[in-house]
């Protein structure tokens, strides 16, 4: 029996050998908003003609992150990682530059959106599962390890404004897992409840990790960072900057 | 080509549930339940025709059926556009959070509407037949029309809410504007009560020559030409098109409005 330690070593001297697979793509991303104090009415519109405010949260960014990576980003709130995070998870479009993205991916920006406080928990789990991009035969089949991972029991068919927070994340993230997407993108206030539920959320990642799964984690968590991530970027000004690797 | 039937059983499936979710959600506390889907329309029917009985003097054969041939159609078109108008705005957790087809958010509130309507028209249908005023044949031209306000009333509502993404103007614009609307289409009153120019006035309204076709359907009871009717169709499709056209445009950066 061959340990774990040469196991993973004999593992990662074979991904060197096999051509790298690049899982996410990033040319020349700027991304601008215009700055809005209050929206602009149809008058304000038209006596000031196109002139808006700009602001640059992105500047030029270029990125490549293969298969199996897990990516860590740091930087000063307020920096673009948001930005980033989004337009690598779709949100949003990037002003100017290219997003090429390899398989499926789901960003725990917000572990409750698209949660119904009226419908029962089951009739989340499909909805939810949807908005992330989860075909109905999916969810079918991982209903039961989604409601198992996220131990709600018989609250599965109570409607949501039942449950507690810690209930609602748990369920939010069993979903986001079983939908076993090929790109995880994890943002810096997540919280995954109890002390209990977070060990084996983490267990979950790196899991996701050994499976060859690209991870972006952007994270304040030096911790974290070192546990999880082999390379990390700096985001400061919105600009991008390699600062360490593993 | 695989992965594009793929992508579309999704976008078929989210708009289903979420169409579900718009259908359950607003009937989850009522003691009735499902049943007001038939009590609605019907206390509507009952509170709108006698009002109207009284106060407009109109000289149609059984008002009542005349009015609803024409509420009905209406409720669900003005229902849909005031709802969806800022519907973007209300979901912006959901936009700001998911990557996910946005039009389903404004296409499952018509949707849903729709269900409503298909309700109680199937009720109109049953008064219909116990007065006996259905004919098959003119019920032929039902789905057309169906699928007339359906394409309408989901372009101009993708269009007003883009539009009220950025310009918050356009919320207030379409509460004005629908009472108006109402009043500017020969629901209450019929067409020919009114000089011939505005008639044809009315005609750019694509809602009247939709309204006129229900009406023929139903209780077979219409004062149309037919060149109007095009340029009704015309109108129809332009808005449709455009609606469709700057929602594609405008959604990629909803998430930065919100």
């Amino acid at each position: 029996m061959i340990g774990f330690k040469t196991y993973s070593i004999i593992k990662k001297s074979m991904q060197k050998k096999r051509k790298m697979t690049p899982a996410i793509e990033i040319f020349n991303v700027s991304k601008t908003y215009v700055l809005h104090h209050e929206k602009p009415t149809f008058l304000e519109q038209i006596f000031h003609g196109s002139y808006r405010e700009k602001y640059t949260a992105l500047e030029n960014i270029s990125l490549k992150i293969f298969k199996g990576e897990s990516v860590g980003i740091v930087g000063p709130n307020g920096a673009g990682k948001t930005t980033l995070l989004k337009i690598i998870s779709g949100i949003t479009t990037p002003t100017s530059g290219q997003v090429k993205v390899n398989g499926r991916v789901v960003s725990l920006i917000d572990l409750e959106a698209g949660f119904n406080p009226e419908l029962i928990g089951e009739e989340n789990i499909y909805l939810n599962g949807l908005i992330i991009g989860m075909r109905r035969e999916e969810i079918r089949r991982q209903f039961k390890n989604i409601v198992k991972f996220a131990g709600i029991g018989q609250f599965i068919n109570a409607p949501l404004y039942t449950y507690s927070q810690g209930m609602k994340l748990r369920l939010g993230f069993s979903v986001a897992i079983y939908a076993k997407p090929d790109i995880l993108i994890l943002d810096e206030n997540m919280s995954f409840g109890d002390k209990d539920f977070r060990l084996r959320s983490l267990e979950m990642i790196k899991n996701f990790k050994l499976n060859k799964k690209t991870i972006v984690f952007a994270t304040h968590n030096d911790l974290l960072l070192k546990e999880l991530c082999q390379k990390i970027y700096l985001i400061k000004d919105g600009n991008l900057s390699k600062i360490d690797s593993k | 080509m695989l992965s594009f039937l793929k992508k579309h059983e999704h976008w078929w499936q989210f708009l289903f549930a979420m169409t579900a979710k718009e259908i359950k959600a607003r009937y989850k506390h009522a003691v009735l339940g499902f049943l007001w889907i038939f009590l609605n329309p019907l206390l509507q029917m009952l509170v709108i025709g006698l009002v109207f009985q009284f106060f407009v003097p109109v000289k149609v054969d059984n008002y009542f059926l005349f009015l609803f041939s024409g509420l009905l159609p209406w409720i669900f078109f003005s229902y849909s556009l005031t709802k969806c108008t800022p519907a973007i705005i209300f979901e912006r957790g959901l936009i700001k959070k998911a990557k996910f087809p946005r039009e389903a958010i404004i296409l499952s509130i018509v949707l849903s509407n729709f269900f409503h309507f298909l309700v109680a028209l199937g009720l109109f249908l049953l008064i219909l037949i116990l007065f006996g005023h259905l004919s098959l044949l003119r019920l032929l031209l039902l789905p057309v029309a169906l699928v007339w306000i359906g394409l309408l009333t989901s372009g101009l509502s993708l269009l007003t809410a883009a539009l009220n993404v950025k310009y918050r103007d356009i919320n207030f614009l379409v509460q004005a504007v629908v009472p108006l609307w109402f009043y500017a289409t020969p629901i209450v009153y019929t067409l020919d009560l009114l000089p011939d120019l505005l008639q044809k006035i009315l005609y750019l309204n694509p809602v009247t020559a939709i309204i006129e076709m229900f009406r023929f359907s139903l209780i077979g009871l219409s004062s149309t030409s037919i060149d109007l009717f095009f340029i009704s169709i015309l109108v129809s499709l332009v808005v449709f098109l455009l609606g469709c056209w700057f929602f594609r445009k405008e959604n990629k950066n909803f998430d930065d409005w919100v």
